[in-house]
């Protein structure tokens, strides 16, 4: 019951090949076909345009951590020139390595946190993110109180005003876990985590695969699908090779605690951008810093511990709500009749009775 | 024996042509390889200000009358009384009073001294040291804030390093109106809508289908801008 097209051979009864005129007719349209069938198929690659010039110093460029450094300025001079050419603009590219006795923490007061995304928005502009299609590391979670079911969360929403006062915000971003699961699952050692507990990316090395933004359990990578595309008004010159330099077409990209900002003393982008404070980082090694006191006297939960990851990140609570974005508590001010009705939106912060005027909470 | 040679040979017959409009399709009514891309989108950096929320009034001589400058005493030299009951305010009509109960401006304000501002101890404390006055009321925000874990750090996360700085409270906070205005959020992420979303905006009957991306309708924001602080 086979499809005989080469009757020749499969009659076999012959050793010479036995072509008949009907036969090789047969055979030579399929082929023909067949020809200009894939040639139709690969049509669309004439159109995909190679932006990024091949350079044979990229192709033989070694690991991150196998350059020495008269190798590594090689690859910074390389990039400099790459961006110069693209943007127009020279940058201040430098290799930023982590300091001794400084492991990276973040916390964020969720008590405090509305949801604006100016966080967002700083961190697009600080690490020149693609534009289009817009990338961004940080995804503001709106969630109903009362809850921390994630599958309950929009980070769609668009109010015309934020907070709304049936809802608290989670912004989360890359956690730097101590066990991390992208790292894990990289077949190219492409990312790691250095000794500060930043999980880094060498863009020149990664492969595109995506496994390790399949395996970040907080949605934490972004992959270019298309070539980024930056405004050259917008690009911030200055850059890390681990951090905010421009990624070509194919590679993961995420939230690297502004590395090339924070290992130079800094403070990250998202955390200065943030209207209410609500952001706080720091050296958790250091017993002073503002992370270890909050670390050790507020109420502390990291998301999704259960998964194991041990993240970096940590959300925080206060002792009370503030009474602007507690419906209940501004509810309870009215009827004692220091606050009233019209105004409950925009009332002040309480003192939890502690300064003995026997109301409980502060005018 | 025959029917199943003739049918492979009928079959052969059919590969080629099917090859011919296999490839006519792709050649001609192929689906485009184009991703579709939205428009580069630049929110302008005036949108996220990287430092303190507000800059408050930290020395009184700078105190603004119309255009020049003049200390709060060059005024209230004449106007030296502080008055019982709570009145309109006639001069500082920019001056918003929303602070809960405290709604007196001797609470706070020095009487006769108006460049200073006075605890309930007595002593008295410059513009610029507003934390010792506000900690008499809000203690537990003080003793977050003394450590670190209230209000906004400038500079350097390294409390040893000279360029860290903690913003004191009027930086943050009106002193006159302490609690955070609403303001307008910015754009969320451009992806894809999924799974179960609010459809309809609240107040703008906007519907949004599931597969559109993020969109601000035209002059909402400006109306917004109002709004902040």
């Amino acid at each position: 019951m086979s499809l005989r097209i080469w009757e020749g051979k499969s009659a076999g009864k012959s050793s010479a090949p036995n072509f008949s005129r009907r036969s090789f007719l047969r055979t030579g349209t399929a082929v023909a076909g067949g020809i200009a069938a894939l040639a139709a198929a690969l049509n669309p690659l004439r159109e995909l345009k190679v932006e990024e010039e091949f350079s044979i110093d990229k192709f033989l460029q070694k690991h991150y951590k196998e350059m020495n450094a008269e190798e590594m300025e090689h690859a910074l001079e390389r990039i400099r020139r790459e961006v110069e050419h693209r943007y127009k603009v020279r940058p201040d590219v430098k290799d930023f390595r982590a300091k001794n006795g400084v492991e990276f923490v973040y916390a964020l007061n969720l008590s405090r946190c509305i949801g604006c995304r100016k966080c967002v928005h700083a961190c697009v502009d600080e690490n020149n993110q693609s534009r289009a299609p817009e990338i961004q590391y940080i995804r503001v979670i709106e969630m109903p109180r009362g809850t921390l079911d994630l599958e309950k969360g929009n980070h769609h929403y668009d109010r015309p005003t934020v907070p709304d006062a049936n809802h608290f915000y989670m912004p989360v971003q890359c956690h730097q876990c101590a066990n991390p699961p992208c790292v894990k699952v990289c077949p190219v050692e492409a990312t790691w985590q250095d000794e500060d507990g930043i999980t880094v990316i060498d863009y020149d090395w990664c492969i595109g695969c995506r496994y390790c933004e399949a395996a970040c359990p907080y949605w934490a990578r972004r992959f270019n699908f298309t070539e980024p595309k930056i405004p050259e008004d917008q690009l911030n010159p200055t850059m890390g090779y681990l951090s905010n330099r421009p990624r070509p077409k194919g590679v993961v990209e995420k939230c690297h605690f502004c590395l090339h900002r924070t290992r130079e003393g800094k403070l990250p982008a998202c955390l200065e951008a943030c209207p209410t404070g609500a952001r706080k980082f720091g050296n958790v090694l250091d017993p002073e810093s503002e992370v270890s006191q909050i670390l050790k006297t507020k109420r502390v939960f990291v998301l999704k511990e259960e998964v194991g990851t041990l993240p970096r990140f940590f959300y925080y609570f206060d002792e009370r709500y503030p009474l602007s974005l507690d419906p209940e508590a501004q509810a309870v001010a009215v009827s004692m009749g220091y606050a009233s009705a019209e105004s409950t939106l925009a009332q002040g912060e309480g003192c939890g009775g502690s300064c003995g005027c026997g109301k409980g909470s502060c005018a | 024996m025959s029917s199943p040679s003739r049918n492979a040979a009928i079959v052969g017959w059919l590969i080629g042509p099917a090859f011919m409009v296999i490839a006519a399709w792709l050649a001609l009514a192929s689906p485009s390889a184009e991703i579709p891309i939205g428009e580069v989108r630049v929110v302008p950096r005036e949108e996220f200000p990287r430092n303190a929320f507000r800059s408050p009034l930290t020395d009184a001589k700078n105190a603004k009358v119309g255009v020049m400058n003049h200390s709060c005493s060059e005024c209230h030299k004449l106007f030296t009384e502080s008055p019982v009951e709570k009145r309109v305010l006639v001069q500082h009509k920019d001056i918003v009073i929303n602070h809960g109960m405290n709604t007196r401006c001797m609470n706070c304000h020095f009487g006769t001294d108006r460049d200073k501002l006075v605890p309930h101890d007595g002593t008295l404390v410059g513009f610029e040291e507003t934390p010792r006055l506000c900690s008499q009321c809000h203690g537990t925000v003080y003793r977050d804030w003394q450590k670190g874990m209230h209000g906004k750090t400038l500079g350097s996360w390294d409390p040893q390093n000279e360029a860290h700085r903690r913003l004191t409270c009027n930086e943050c906070h009106d002193p006159h109106s302490p609690a955070y205005k609403p303001m307008a959020p910015l754009p969320g992420p451009e992806t894809l809508r999924m799974g179960e979303q609010p459809t309809e905006r609240e107040g703008h009957g906007h519907k949004h289908s599931p597969l559109s991306t993020w969109s601000r309708p035209k002059g909402e924001h400006d109306e917004k801008k109002e709004g902040d602080h």
